[in-house]
């Protein structure tokens, strides 16, 4: 069932912008093809022509040795190949076997009329879902109520009910846990033995060393190689990426530790926040680990009071305060880079210079109005320092790479000038060279004698960046480890296991939906 | 005002002043104003009656209670809600104000305070169910359009109130510098309420929650302070409108102000505030205030019957809003 797929000389062109210029592409059957690059360098738009969503101003597209030219995503579809986005695109109202065979449902012969056989649809989706070795999700439950990890196992199986031998994957580890991480990787290595082709996509490089068999980089909207992963190295990749030499992605400055600004005391609010207690220092960069539904974001979230506590102490310079919403934290000096920019962070039908003062409207007055001028200098300010590529702080958010987004939250942060500061998820889906970046911010802002609490779910990011671990489990702080003694695998038991860790959980801990991730 | 500056970019290598008329032209008060004066040419030939001051003047009065409602509609539509209460709190100022005077034997200074006191609490309700409860605000001023409507049912059983003294007309049927005395509040508070809007934190947090409410809240802006003094505010002017309208009519009635959400909520959309929050400006829904007024009386001097006018006003608010949509895809206004 295996499928060969050639591209050639591929242009794209969009208003302003060549979005791929003379680019090239070729996977075998049976192979993972990573496909590499910053943000804006093409990956959305190759996968776009190839999934037919896009047709490319010029080249050739050969499945199969035969031309082809995809005018719709079902014309590519019915040739089988599909496309699992980042954004997942599931009826979260709809159960799984009908998410599975939703447009294509087996039918059945009631007298004269043709109807949808739902009892046929459950079976076979069963029957895919254990053919990938998944046994553990019901059919007929509503994909709403599923896990992240769950739903692109549905979204796999949908593809797999369409026959797909060509699997592009956009991302799909960015919302897992590691353990879901560990089960798509099973079903990818499951898919390649049974000759289905995937297109991988990811920031995460060591995921490509884990699975990928070539890897092609592109850069700019230019094809720069194609490589046999076992022939290439990180450091490889990541030049061939950025175009440049990257010696240290986690450029972490030594500083000096002073002391405690913020100190939480046995802080609740439930049900994600169990009796939380920690300190943070000034120029201390504490990372805080866990998995997803560990309570990471809710902990940040109260302290910045968003959702208030129902207990415990907050205490800022050692004075306790009382934080009822995000203004009164704002007043304690702490700012908060929340999870998701687009939803949380960005107003982004606004422009840069509006989402940059957003956190300093009052400061910046002048009598009862905003004070332009100083507002355009703000945002020019932040442009500069944080290295924003736009054209003017007039330029509306939405137009930026996610980089560059992420970079416009960073700034509005900083223009409060924060002396605590949270960032969670710091450099989720942004490309490496902005990543790094955000790194060196941070680490100069400790240096400079922030206090920075780092949430983050990649452990290479919080066994470089930090100064103290601290890993939360259903809701409460269960380990805590210095830089010296942090192993990845240390971390990761103590965010796994009941027994790991200093302080075990109660045994009413409970995480969130247990038989979803087991 | 924000869509005069984005259209601005498009153009930033022309001549700086050139592009600027340009902008102001091509955003969406800019047409609409295009659109208001050749409705007025054509109007004008129709009838000698339409185009003299008097006339204008005469209509610029009859809309002033719309207009100062539409004022804290346009905020509250920016926000991505609706106050659909206005027309019944409005109503019930009014018959509050004439039975405290006429039944409960107040001062009528007094009552006349009641009215907007009234008001503004109506409104206050309003809000607080939409902030503390979280009932959405279409819910929770459809609940009180009724509420609001029967208690004034209640409280008037039926009768009016007339026979106000003299001075009580000043406002709402004399002139003041040559102008309708009402005019002046709806000027003044257009004026107060543009500049809060385009300029101060509060309008910038305004403009924020539509497009993002929890970013908004995320990026410390008082989101529930803000839409409780919006919705309060919306109560206020529907007082104050109670009683500039009393005042020109010189009698109180029950069902008075039944439907008149609508026309302000009319010329909010028309005025092109964006139904689905975010933008909007003070400007456009004045115009727009203006325009389906103007509509109105030159049909109807024009010797338009009654049933054509109501048509032909729909199909010119339709025209209106699809040629502006034209007009700010082509120069990627938006």
């Amino acid at each position: 069932m295996g499928a060969t797929l050639e591209l050639e000389g591929i242009n794209k062109q969009f208003p302003g912008v060549k979005a791929l210029d003379n680019v090239r592409f070729d996977m075998a059957a049976g192979e993972v093809h990573a496909l590499l690059g910053e943000n804006g360098a093409g990956k959305s738009t190759l996968i776009k022509i190839i999934s037919g969503v896009y047709r490319p101003d010029g080249g050739t597209i050969r499945l199969d040795g035969e031309t082809v030219l995809f005018n719709t995503p079902r014309e590519a579809q019915q040739r089988g190949i599909a496309t699992i986005y980042q954004e997942l695109s599931l009826y979260p109202e709809l159960t799984v076997a009908e998410n599975i065979f939703m447009g294509h449902a087996p039918r059945r012969k009631v007298g004269p009329v043709d109807v949808l056989d739902w009892k046929a649809a459950n079976t076979k989706a069963q029957e895919i879902l254990t053919s990938l070795h998944i046994h553990t999700l019901d059919v007929r439950r509503k994909v709403g109520t599923l896990t992240v990890g769950n739903r692109q196992r549905v979204e796999i199986a949908k593809a797999l009910s369409l026959n797909a031998r060509i699997l592009i994957m956009d991302e799909p580890t960015a919302a897992l846990t590691e353990a879901d991480v560990e089960q798509l990787f099973s079903i990818v290595r499951l898919l390649r033995e049974r000759g289905v082709g995937i297109i991988y996509i990811s920031h995460r490089l060591h995921e490509v060393f884990e699975l990928a068999d070539r890897v092609t980089v592109l850069r700019d909207g230019q094809y720069v190689g194609t490589k046999l992963v076992s022939e290439t190295s990180e450091n490889d990749l990541v030049s061939m990426m950025v175009g440049r030499t990257i010696d240290n992605l986690f450029p972490k400055l030594d500083t000096e530790i002073g002391k405690p600004v913020l100190e939480v005391r046995n802080l609740y609010r439930r049900p994600m926040t169990r009796g939380v207690s920690f300190q943070l220092r000034a120029g201390e960069i504490v990372g805080l680990a866990g998995l997803v539904g560990a309570g990471r974001s809710e902990v940040a979230q109260v302290i910045f009071g968003i959702n208030p506590a129902e207990s415990g102490e907050i205490l800022i310079d050692g004075q306790p305060v009382t934080i009822k919403h995000p203004g009164q934290a704002m007043n304690h000096g702490i700012a908060y880079v929340p999870e998701d920019r687009g939803t949380q962070g960005l107003v982004r039908q606004m422009r840069i210079r509006e989402n940059v003062s957003m956190s300093v409207l009052r400061a910046i007055r002048a009598g009862i109005f905003i004070n332009r001028r100083e507002e355009r200098s703000l945002a020019t300010g932040m442009i500069k320092q944080l290295n924003i590529r736009a054209y003017s702080a007039e330029q509306v958010v939405n137009k930026l790479s996610g980089g560059n987004q992420q970079k416009v939250v960073v700034g509005k942060w900083l223009a409060s000038k924060p002396r605590i500061l949270i960032m969670d998820e710091p450099t989720r889906g942004i490309d490496v060279g902005a990543k790094a970046e955000i790194h060196r911010l941070m680490s100069e802002l400790a240096k400079e004698g922030l206090a920075v609490l780092m949430i983050s779910s990649e452990l290479p990011e919080i066994l470089g960046m930090s100064d103290r671990i601290l890993v939360m489990r259903g809701g409460q702080v269960v380990a805590e480890y210095s830089r010296a003694e942090a192993t990845q695998e240390r971390i990761a038991a103590a965010m796994m296991s009941e027994t790991a860790g200093n302080g075990a959980p109660e045994s009413e801990t409970v995480m969130i939906d247990e038989s979803e991730t087991a | 005002m924000a869509v005069t500056e984005r259209s601005s970019q498009l153009t930033k290598q022309s001549n700086p002043i050139v592009s600027r008329l340009r902008a102001v032209v091509l955003s969406k008060e800019g047409i609409l104003f295009l659109i208001m004066i050749a409705a007025m040419f054509i109007l004008s030939l129709l009838t000698d009656k339409f185009l003299t001051t008097n006339n204008l003047l005469n209509q610029l009065r009859l809309v002033t209670e719309i207009g100062l409602m539409a004022l804290p509609m346009t905020f509250i539509i920016i926000t991505g809600g609706i106050d659909l209460s206005v027309g019944s709190i409005f109503g019930l100022s009014a018959i509050v104000m004439g039975f405290l005077w006429q039944d409960s034997g107040w001062p009528l200074e007094l009552a006349i305070i009641m009215c907007i006191v009234v008001g503004t609490i109506a409104g206050f309700i309003n809000g607080l169910f939409i902030v503390r409860v979280g009932v959405p605000p279409l819910i929770m001023t459809l609940a009180t359009l009724a509420l609001y409507r029967g208690m004034a049912l209640g409280v008037s059983e039926a009768r009016s109130a007339r026979g106000f003294p003299d001075w009580f007309f000043d406002l709402g049927q004399r002139q003041f510098l040559g102008i309708p005395s009402q005019l002046w509040i709806l000027l003044i508070a257009a004026i107060m309420v543009g500049i809060i809007l385009a300029r101060t934190p509060f309008g910038r947090g305004i403009y924020a929650m539509g497009n993002n409410e929890l970013a908004a809240r995320f990026s410390g802006i008082p989101v529930r302070l803000y839409k409780l003094v919006i919705y309060t505010f919306s109560g206020f002017m529907a007082g104050l409108a109670g009683y500039i309208f009393t005042s020109r009519i010189s009698t109180t009635r029950a069902d008075m102000g039944t439907g008149l959400e609508l026309d302000v909520i009319a010329a909010v959309v028309l005025g092109g505030t964006s139904i689905n929050g975010g933008s909007g400006s003070i400007v456009g829904t004045m115009i727009g205030l203006i325009l389906i007024q103007l509509l109105k009386n030159g049909l109807l001097l024009g010797g338009v019957k009654g049933d054509a006018t109501i048509v032909i006003i729909g199909a010119i608010l339709i025209l209106a809003i699809l040629i502006n949509n034209l007009v700010q895809r082509r120069t990627g206004g938006d």
